[in-house]
């Protein structure tokens, strides 16, 4: 039973208000998670501290080409906002396939961040999209890419009893970039992912510059497809090259059978079409704004 | 076409303004002074017999009213379902529950039950009984249960290891002979799976003992006659003193509680009686999940015989049930399968061979359509199989071949109505079937298909079950009536249709009657509803009574008009003279008479008996999919449900009820599906888990009514709550095959599965 | 065990409850302010039986911690129409034969008003969307879409 709900108005206060509570307090955003988790025994504390009311946590903005999304913002924000369908698409997508409309209202990008599912949307995202989340605690601020956010399935290194995420943080794409994101599921709605896959691209004319490739889930945690995108850096584009990478890339993963969500060999097999999908998405984007820049001129 | 004035129209429900404003109350809304909250402990463990069970730590919790196991309840053998009530003389219904045993023989079997002042505190007492358990071993599949080396779930089982009841043989001509004279022959088994109801209210139960010893249960069962006798026999009471009600709306039921709601009404009881306050049992979603019957998975066989000219000639069905640990219905479901599977089809040589087995699972009860949507997608499989071996186009093998009014079939009442045909046709233009066969160009990743399957069901259980229906009509003193069915509205609309009927017969309008529904005390005894047989058979005593009312009231009207009564009409609540206009004097309104007749010591009371006949509604389903080659997703694009109803008494509700049908048939097709681990563990045992339909999966669907009419039901009507899942799931594993070219013997058409086939193909 | 008291604005009006810090707000839509229109399907945010509109936005009230909801303006059912004048939506689910078994009802208007409130005018897919987390076994969800739509249309003359 929870001996207090408190709902702190500032970063400070929050950060003071673990401390105080020395590991007897957690932080709880949307809870959508959390909140499940507590009456079934797999997490314990005597103390919740809401986060959603502070006021700094709620933007998203950017600022020097750096998109900031608080840690209070909710699924259904980033998945309409107009910035990140323009700068980060991928994030739009992966945060409006998450659970059902009721719960991207409540759920928060950083809460599912921090939840640490592999197969986590919006992480697999911000994987791709190279972002970094910013944690707070009594002894000081960091910046930790959410790539290394994973210490293990469904566990974070992030340590809510003590600490806090303000926000993540990620490049708003330019002119040359885009992305994508892609997900294998049984239902539209209410159901976790088989696969899901979020690609980042940066191009140069006919050629790829650089990629970025994460799939899910295949391993403890989002997984950066690195054989992949190593066949891509610096080719030109063709379907040919992009199911090449697509296979290079699905030889790392390796998911286990889930009882509920397709067994390792089917995942394995549909793999490749889905990580081909995500970049000739990503190319796509990419082309569609080269158009139409150059149409406005 | 006749016109009505009330019937045949979509009026606006008479329930719909308290569902829509939250003021409709269900058992799960309802609270008295002083209740407790109820709680189950359920057994971790597939099988097992319990070696001891301490409570002394639970009890002294503090807010604990009451503690119940099989030690201090009793000890009386019942049958969740309505089975105990209405299995027919010389068939002995299987009783082989108690409120508790001790051995559970499936994980979530009841153990013990707490009533406490908070539904905190009960949970808290359940995890203070101390059990402990000698394992038994576990066999989960139905077919493995009857092998020698697995374990005995039941004893009393005279049919074989494991075979609840008796098996079920349904012969009709000369099988072997007709297999011998047949030019073509497929034999094929499909394996079906266990799927669940989950509707939206699961099982609720509050119930309180008088002082004086009389039990009042508000339930969401939805048969509140039936269960009333089930619970007055196991806790030894006279059925007087005992009153089972509604809340009175139900959310929903699918079959799920046909009889009791599993076992929260007898545990809500033992409860109240032991901690003398009302106590509150409610399944939280996974209970209901996993301790509440499920639809019969397991293996049907079809051998089908035709003439080269596609006339069928032989048919022999068999079913093998997997009946879960408890009987349930798990007699009748095998019987229907077979019942249903054999009279689509106009087959002169037919046999039928089917029967559940026990395992140590979730026990298996009623779910819609209850044997007939497993045995049509076998059976239309195979009829598909068979129009393609003997290269006839699938529409025309069964126009062919369909029953039709007055053909002999192995059902104990005639066919006398069928518009299958009608609905066939009429599928077939909505679905654009002519474009079958040219959808797809070489080399596309993308397969489409088109696909119809067909069937049949039932208008209620008569003569298979005990089936018989009461009503009664009481005038009021100003003409306005007040009708009495003890049939519960779960969402079917009852609680319009059978007012509209009465409304229709006594000739006023639909305001002027209300219903009293569902609660043994102010009702008649009316099986209640299942079997499609709410309109067809409530609705006939509804009729029955409302005419009883109305030729009282034109007999008592001829003698204050002096007027033959044969000469007299009964119209919107006035009585008139045949043929003669407004202006003549020799009328009476209605609220007059029974006022006239009130202050003369009179008053008009109808009362209808009735056992119902039976009669077949028919449906045709098509379905157009799509097969994503790479994924394996198999997509229906749209779903066209054509039903003979016989007449549609509320089009709006037929409609309803054909829709949310259908899209259960697809989640059947396609998703849905309860698997167990290897220790008896349900791995689908929430909503988040087990897949069915959202409204972001729905294709699209239209209904398209029929109407044959029937001339033994209301108004012509036949049932159809149960008909709209029976063919779907043939209608789309033919689609697939005419997108693929892959035939599947097993449902649900998974993305995994279709993946695997197609890559084994290629 | 330690008593809060939550304010709201409950359906216009301000409200004050005792809760516990553990509660969640159906529980206390419930059971401390007798509001059964708001159901309890699941208890897991699996079903939306549960919506209410928070602040403007549809959320699945059985996972909403009780204080989560101190000030907030919270909408249920019960607030947005009466007999005498009926929501629009609850209108059209009403003459359109969107309501069956009724449990689902509630949750199902409760998230068609919030999409409805920001967007007037949406389209089929939106409706979709909006409704993706409120689940309905009875209707198959087709008449509840044609209502919804209507209800929008209505508004618009």
């Amino acid at each position: 039973m929870l001996k207090d709900y408190l709902l702190p108005e500032t970063t400070a206060k929050a950060v003071s208000l673990l401390d105080n509570c020395k590991g007897q307090a957690r932080i709880i955003s949307g809870g959508t998670d959390l909140l499940l988790d507590l009456p079934d025994g797999k997490v314990a504390t005597e103390y919740l501290i809401d986060i959603s009311r502070i006021a700094e946590l709620k933007e998203i903005s950017l600022e020097d080409g750096v998109i900031n999304i608080g840690a209070a913002v909710t699924h259904n924000q980033v998945a309409k906002s107009d910035l990140i369908r323009e700068k980060a698409p991928a994030l739009a997508n992966a945060a409006g396939s998450v659970g059902s409309c009721q719960i991207r209202n409540s759920g928060t990008v950083v809460g599912n961040v921090v939840n640490a599912q592999p197969a986590a949307d919006t992480a697999v995202a911000l994987v791709a999209l190279g972002a970094s989340a910013e944690i707070v605690s009594s002894g000081g601020k960091t910046s930790i890419p959410v790539e290394k956010m994973y210490a293990g399935v469904g566990k974070s290194i992030v340590d809510s009893t003590a600490q806090l995420v303000t926000c993540v943080k990620l490049p708003a794409a330019l002119a040359h970039q885009g992305s994508a994101f892609v997900r294998l599921e049984q239902r539209k709605a209410l159901a976790l992912p088989m696969l899901n896959v979020a690609v980042m691209v940066s191009l140069e004319e006919d050629k790829f510059e650089w990629v970025r490739i994460c799939m899910a889930p295949v391993g403890p945690g989002p997984l950066r497809a690195t054989a992949g995108e190593d066949v891509l850096r610096g080719a030109k584009i063709s379907p040919e090259l992009i199911n090449k990478a697509a296979r290079a890339a699905a030889n790392q993963a390796n998911p286990r059978s889930s009882a509920l969500r397709g067994s390792k060999e089917y995942r394995l097999g549909v793999l490749p079409g889905l990580i081909a999908k995500a970049l000739e998405a990503a190319v796509t984007r990419v082309m569609e704004k080269t158009n139409n820049i150059g149409e406005e001129v | 076409m006749k016109v009505y004035n009330v019937i045949g129209k979509s009026v606006r429900r008479l329930d719909a303004m308290e569902k829509a404003t939250g003021t409709g109350t269900f058992t799960t809304d309802l609270y008295l002074p002083g209740m407790l909250y109820g709680k189950v402990l359920r057994s971790p463990y597939p099988h097992a017999r319990i070696t001891s069970i301490d409570t002394s730590e639970a009890e002294k919790l503090p807010g604990v009213q009451a503690v119940a196991t099989y030690k201090n309840t009793p000890r009386v053998k019942f049958n969740t379902s309505a089975t105990m009530t209405t299995t027919v003389p010389n068939m002995e219904p299987v009783l082989d529950q108690y409120i508790f045993d001790n051995v559970v023989r499936y994980v979530g079997d009841e153990v013990a039950a707490v009533a406490a002042t908070s539904e905190k505190i009960a949970e808290a007492a359940l995890k203070l009984i101390k059990v402990e358990y000698e394992l038994l071993p576990a066999v989960y599949d139905p077919l493995e249960a009857m092998k020698a080396e697995s374990p005995v779930i039941h004893d009393e089982c005279h049919e074989g290891k494991n075979i609840p009841g008796d098996i079920v043989k349904i012969p009709f001509g000369d099988i072997e002979k007709g297999f011998t004279a047949c030019d073509a022959i497929i034999e094929e088994t499909f394996k079906v799976p266990i799927v669940k109801q989950v509707q939206m209210e699961t099982q609720a139960a509050v119930a309180q003992v008088n002082p004086n010893g009389k039990i009042t249960v508000w339930s969401s069962t939805q048969t509140p006659h039936p269960s009333r006798m089930i619970l007055a026999h196991v806790f030894s009471v006279p059925f007087s003193k005992v009153r089972v009600l509604g809340g009175p709306y139900v959310g929903g039921g699918f079959g799920v509680r046909i009889g009791l709601s599993a076992k929260a009404e007898p545990i809500a009881v033992a409860l109240a009686m032991k901690a003398k306050k009302p106590v509150k049992v409610i399944y939280n979603r996974k209970e209901d999940f996993i301790a509440s019957d499920v639809r019969h998975g397991g293996y049907v066989t079809v051998k089908l015989g035709a003439k080269k000219d596609g006339t069928f000639h032989a048919m022999d069905l068999k079913g093998i049930l997997n009946a879960g640990a408890y009987c349930s219905f798990s007699c009748e479901t095998p019987g229907v399968l077979g019942a249903m599977g054999l009279s689509v089809y106009r087959v002169p040589n037919q046999y039928y061979y089917g029967h559940s087995v026990y395992t140590n699972t979730t026990p298996a009860g009623a779910m819609r359509g209850f044997g007939n949507p497993q045995a049509m997608y076998a059976i239309e499989s195979t009829v598909d199989m068979m129009a393609e071996k003997l290269g006839i186009d699938p529409i025309q093998l069964r126009l062919k071949n369909i029953m039709q009014a007055g053909d002999p079939w192995c059902l104990p009442y005639p066919c006398n109505s069928s518009g299958l045909a009608e609905c066939i046709e009429k599928g077939a233009a909505s679905i654009g079937w002519e474009r079958r066969g040219k959808l797809n160009r070489p080399g596309t990743k993308i397969l489409r298909g088109i696909g119809l399957g067909v069937g049949s069901h039932v208008s209620n259980a008569w003569p298979f079950c005990v089936d018989y229906d009461n009503a009664y009509v009481t005038v009021q003193q100003d003409g306005s009536v007040l009708l009495a069915s003890g049939v519960p509205d779960i969402g079917t609309g009852t609680s319009t249709s059978l007012p509209q009927l009465a409304a229709e017969v006594l000739g006023v309008s639909l305001e002027q009657v209300s219903l009293t529904f569902g609660d043994t005390e102010t009702t008649p005894f009316d099986i209640g509803s299942h079997a499609s047989r709410t309109l067809y058979a409530a609705g006939t005593a509804v009729v029955a009574a409302a005419n009883d009312a109305r030729k009282q009231i034109l007999e008592y009207a001829a003698e204050y008009l002096e007027v033959a009564p044969e000469n007299l009409e009964l119209k919107d609540s006035i009585i008139y003279v045949t043929g003669q206009d407004e202006s003549n004097t020799k009328q009476v309104s209605l609220k007059e008479l029974t006022y006239y007749a009130h202050l003369h010591n009179k008053q008009f009371i109808g009362v209808g008996r009735i056992v119902p006949e039976n009669a077949p509604p028919w449906e045709a389903h098509f379905a157009e999919v799509e097969v994503n080659t790479d994924t394996g997703q198999v997509k229906v694009v749209k779903l066209t449900a054509a039903h003979d109803v016989g007449k549609a008494i509320h089009p709006a509700i037929v409609e309803g009820q054909i829709e949310g049908g259908a899209l259960q048939g697809i989640g059947y097709a396609l998703s849905e599906e309860i698997k167990y681990n290897e220790k008896g563990k349900q791995l689908h045992d929430s909503i988040h888990k087990y897949m069915l339909p959202t409204a972001e999966d729905v294709p699209e669907i239209e209904a398209i009514i029929v109407e044959a009419n029937e001339r033994s039901g209301p108004f012509g009507a036949k049932g159809v709550g149960e008909t709209s899942l029976v063919p779907t799931a043939g209608a789309i594993a033919n689609a697939v095959y005419n997108a693929t070219g892959i035939r599947f013997k097993e449902i649900p058409i998974t993305e995994e599965k279709m993946y695997r086939a197609l890559r084994k193909k290629a | 065990m330690s008593t809060k008291t939550l304010r709201f604005n409950l359906n216009g009006e301000v409200k004050e409850v005792a809760v516990s810090p553990s509660d969640m707000l159906l529980d206390v839509l419930r059971d401390k302010l007798n509001l059964t229109g708001t159901k309890k399907g699941c208890g897991k945010g699996e079903c939306g039986a549960c919506t209410v509109i928070m602040n403007g936005e549809a959320v699945n009230s059985c996972l909403v911690p009780a204080m989560k909801a101190m000030d907030a303006e919270i909408e249920t059912i019960e607030g947005i129409g009466s007999p005498e004048r009926l929501h629009p939506l609850q209108e059209a689910f009403m003459d359109l034969g969107a309501i069956q078994c009724g449990f689902c009802t509630p949750g199902m208007i409760m998230s068609s008003k919030a999409l409805l409130d920001k967007n007037p005018n949406p389209g089929k897919q939106e409706v979709r969307e909006a409704i993706s987390g409120n689940i309905c076994r009875c209707t198959g969800y087709v008449k509840i879409e044609e209502a919804i739509l209507a209800a929008a249309n209505k508004n618009k003359r």
